[in-house]
């Protein structure tokens, strides 16, 4: 029965990304090569990541919010952004339409988040005899992030790969990418500087995803029009 | 060159896929650990066989739903565990269950935490007495059942008693745990309790010898002072006896030290050998005690000019008991008994004489001076308690915790014993002196009685499952040692009447867990969202009639094959 409820939560973190992948186009022109780049492109930057976090970070007592370490936090969050751009300008991709590069990347980008960050815990955690709503909410938070990680790769590629974009619309553009790249900080200082519990930050975890997706559709269609 | 580089290269990445490899494994192994909500310490009810019969509850393993005493009427608890805080125990409920034999998972008992050592120091509690009582009924009942499923007790802490409010507020809204609609799940993953090979019983004897004089051949003269140190309880995990016997072996050692001081300097040395016995085998027939006998010499036994056995002098007030088989009206025991309403009268304490006569046909052995009268050698009990027990009752069991016993209790009675015995020692009867008077070097030590009464109060003495050379035993013999001139230890076997099970203790999880409706109805839920999901995606990238295109099969293809 237990191994029943892994089943369950896993098919739930994982489950949206392989229904997006065939839903949409990208199953047609195959762009599974390109996911999994992103995939590998996202598992370096985490390893960078994680070496100037060791290096920079000290381990504090007390789980509250400390300013200037969630400073330095959100400042090494922005690696993330950094690596997106690599992987969707320096790859070498064949020929598919921006429309799809950006999808097929934040796919892959976010499948590597949700394997790295959900999978052990889930493991070693869902099978177990005890209880928990945890899992569940774990797995809702892995579909906020796949909606957020396509909205950034949108607005990255709206930022990047695009030369003609309406001019009133490109400090728009950067502020939500701004907003999309910070999000693992806000989240952060919800839970622990206002002390909000794991349900209600799921929650505007999804709320917050479904309106930058939809922001960033809005200004992707925007600067689709022109050409 | 190259290919030293290549194969150092290959050997490092073997060693860090074996790390790797390592801490997979550890990572996998740890899904089991730290788990439940609550993880708590229980002892199992003792399964033991007598002359065959079956007593005690005989299984270990546990895997059941847990249920409170709020449990709907007619439910079916073949499958569920009752938890029963002593505080709101029905004896005539469980002895209801138990002799009719009601299926039930398991029982699971709370014991308030005055019964335990650690946390039940000083606190008053008002029922106290009301809630000893009602144990030793419980246990009573308990050891004398054949109970076909685990039963375990637990020392209530919060978290149990959390989870239990939990469990009665189910019970209460008629939703009992099953698997179908979740609760709490008990978990104790022992395996199946097997017998205890041979079990031995340890006799340890101090020897003090007395001063002979210069030309005398005749043997000594000998007194014995005797103390089982082994109990018999519900949970012989928790059967650390305080008052039966743990009062007596602290005695008997305090005795043995004031003897030691004596007849350490020749010139207070007594013209009697003190024999000091520490038995095992106390609840059962004092077995011990007649394999003790039977391995003296003649000449020894026929030397001990009395002995006086000590049992349960812990918790009275003004008034004990000595127990005798040889009639009142016998020298001997006329002698014992003035020595020690003399001193009695002087220290305020009232000392009565009980006779009964002993049946050498019946096994039973009460009292442990029976097992010397059996032998023919003068003996007397001395003992709060003026009834004789019954079988396994009174050995020390679940009630008999270190709050109900009373040092002072135990410090007076030493003083008794000591000044009767160096009374008819150095020949004082009648007189008045006060060999061990309190303020003096020879006082009654009351900090040696009260840290040796701490040590006993917490550690479980059932003999089974006291090995020959477990430590406490090698306590009691290195105490004895320092107090006497020669020690010796006794091993033997249990006879084979009693046969005892392992598997004492264990650990409790509790998991809170869901139902499988529970887990079905998510299935169905999230098999729903990943349908929608696909089909607006669908939708919104391809357009409808890609949706429905992918239900009905292209008739064109058919068309062309055909």
């Amino acid at each position: 029965m237990t191994m029943f409820h892994f089943f369950n939560c896993a098919i739930l973190t994982f489950g949206p990304h392989a229904v997006y992948y065939s839903a949409t186009p990208l199953s047609e022109y195959d762009t599974l090569g390109t996911s999994v780049k992103a995939a590998l492109v996202y598992l370096g930057t985490a390893l960078v990541k994680l070496v100037c976090l060791a290096t920079v970070l000290k381990v504090s007592e007390n789980d509250g919010f400390d300013p200037y370490q969630e400073l330095l936090k959100a400042v090494i969050g922005f690696i993330d952004v950094a690596g997106l751009y690599f992987a969707l300008t320096q790859l070498i991709h064949r020929n598919i339409s921006q429309n799809h590069k950006f999808q097929a990347v934040g796919l892959g980008w976010a499948f590597a988040d949700s394997v790295l960050h959900r999978l052990a815990p889930l493991w070693v955690g869902a099978r177990g005899l005890e209880f928990t709503w945890d899992f569940i909410l774990q797995g809702l938070e892995a579909n906020a992030n796949l909606v957020l990680s396509i909205s950034l790769a949108a607005l990255g590629s709206l930022m990047w790969l695009r030369k003609n974009k309406p001019k009133t619309l490109i400090p728009i553009i950067y502020t939500c990418a701004g907003i999309v790249a910070t999000m693992p900080s806000i989240t952060s200082y919800l839970r622990r500087g206002l002390g909000w519990d794991f349900p209600k930050v799921v929650v505007f975890e999804l709320f917050t995803s479904l309106s930058m997706a939809f922001i960033s559709w809005q200004l992707f269609s925007a600067c689709q029009r022109p050409s | 060159m190259a290919l030293s580089k290549n194969s150092g290269g290959h050997r490092g990445m073997q060693e860090s896929m074996y790390s790797v490899i390592a801490l997979v494994f550890i990572l996998v192994a740890c899904v089991e650990l730290c788990d439940a909500a609550a993880a708590i310490d229980v002892y199992r009810l003792i399964q033991y066989d007598m002359s065959g019969s079956a007593y005690g509850s005989r299984f270990a393993a546990l895997n059941h739903h847990a249920a409170s005493l709020h449990f709907p009427p007619g439910a079916d608890l073949s499958r569920a565990v009752l938890i029963i805080p002593l505080r709101e125990l029905n004896i005539t409920f469980v002895r209801e269950y138990i002799n009719q034999k009601k299926p039930l998972g398991g029982l699971l008992f709370l014991l308030p935490d005055i019964f335990s050592f650690e946390n039940g120091g000083n606190k008053q509690v008002h029922e106290k007495e009301q809630l000893k009582n009602l144990l030793a009924e419980l246990e009573q009942l308990l050891i004398h059942a054949n109970i076909p499923y685990p039963v375990y007790f637990a020392f209530e802490n919060d978290e149990i008693d959390t989870v239990l409010a939990d469990i009665k507020k189910n019970d209460a809204i008629g939703q009992p745990a099953t698997a179908t609609t979740g609760g709490y799940k008990l978990v104790i993953p022992t395996p199946e309790p097997k017998k205890v090979a041979s079990p031995t019983i340890t006799n340890i004897q101090g020897w003090l010898s007395g001063l002979k004089a210069d030309g005398d051949t005749n043997q000594l003269p000998t007194i014995a002072i005797v103390a089982s140190y082994d109990t018999f309880g519900a949970a012989p995990a928790l059967s650390v006896g305080s008052d039966s016997n743990g009062s007596g072996v602290v005695a008997l050692l305090e005795i043995a030290r004031l003897f030691s001081l004596l007849y350490s300097n020749p010139k207070t040395r007594g013209r009697y050998n003190l024999l000091f016995g520490l038995t095992s085998g106390g609840p059962y027939n004092y077995n011990g005690t007649q394999k003790w006998l039977r391995s003296f010499d003649q000449r020894l036994r026929e030397s001990i000019d009395y002995a006086i056995c000590l049992n349960s002098i812990g918790s009275w007030d003004n008034e004990l008991w000595i127990h005798v088989s040889k009639p009142p009206e016998n020298a001997y025991i006329k002698q014992i008994f003035e020595g020690f309403s003399n001193v009695a009268e002087e220290m305020d304490i009232k000392v009565g004489l009980k006779h009964k006569k002993i049946n050498i046909s019946n096994p039973r052995v009460a009292r442990e001076h029976e097992q010397f009268s059996r032998l023919r050698v003068t003996a007397a009990t001395l003992s709060e308690i003026s009834t004789a027990p019954e079988l396994l009752q009174g050995t020390g069991g679940l009630y008999d915790s270190r709050q109900f016993v009373n040092e002072t209790a135990i410090t007076r009675g030493v003083k008794l014993v000591a000044e009767s015995l160096a009374r008819h020692i150095y020949g004082h009867q009648g007189k008045n002196v006060q060999i061990f008077a309190d303020g003096g070097s020879l006082a009654v030590n009351p900090a040696y009685i009260q840290s040796w009464l701490d040590l006993l109060s917490q550690t479980p003495r059932v003999a089974p499952f006291l090995s020959k050379n477990d430590p406490f035993v090698m306590a009691l013999k290195k105490e004895l040692t320092d107090h006497t001139d020669e020690v010796n230890m006794q091993h033997e076997v249990l006879e084979g009447v009693f046969t005892f099970y392992d598997s004492t203790s264990a650990r409790l999880n509790i998991y809170q867990v869901a139902s499988v409706t529970f887990d079905l109805l998510l299935l169905l839920v999230l098999g729903s969202y990943l349908i929608v999901l696909f089909s607006f995606l669908v939708i919104t990238t391809r357009g409808l009639d890609d949706l429905i295109s992918l239900f009905r099969r292209p008739p064109s293809r058919k068309v062309k094959t055909a």
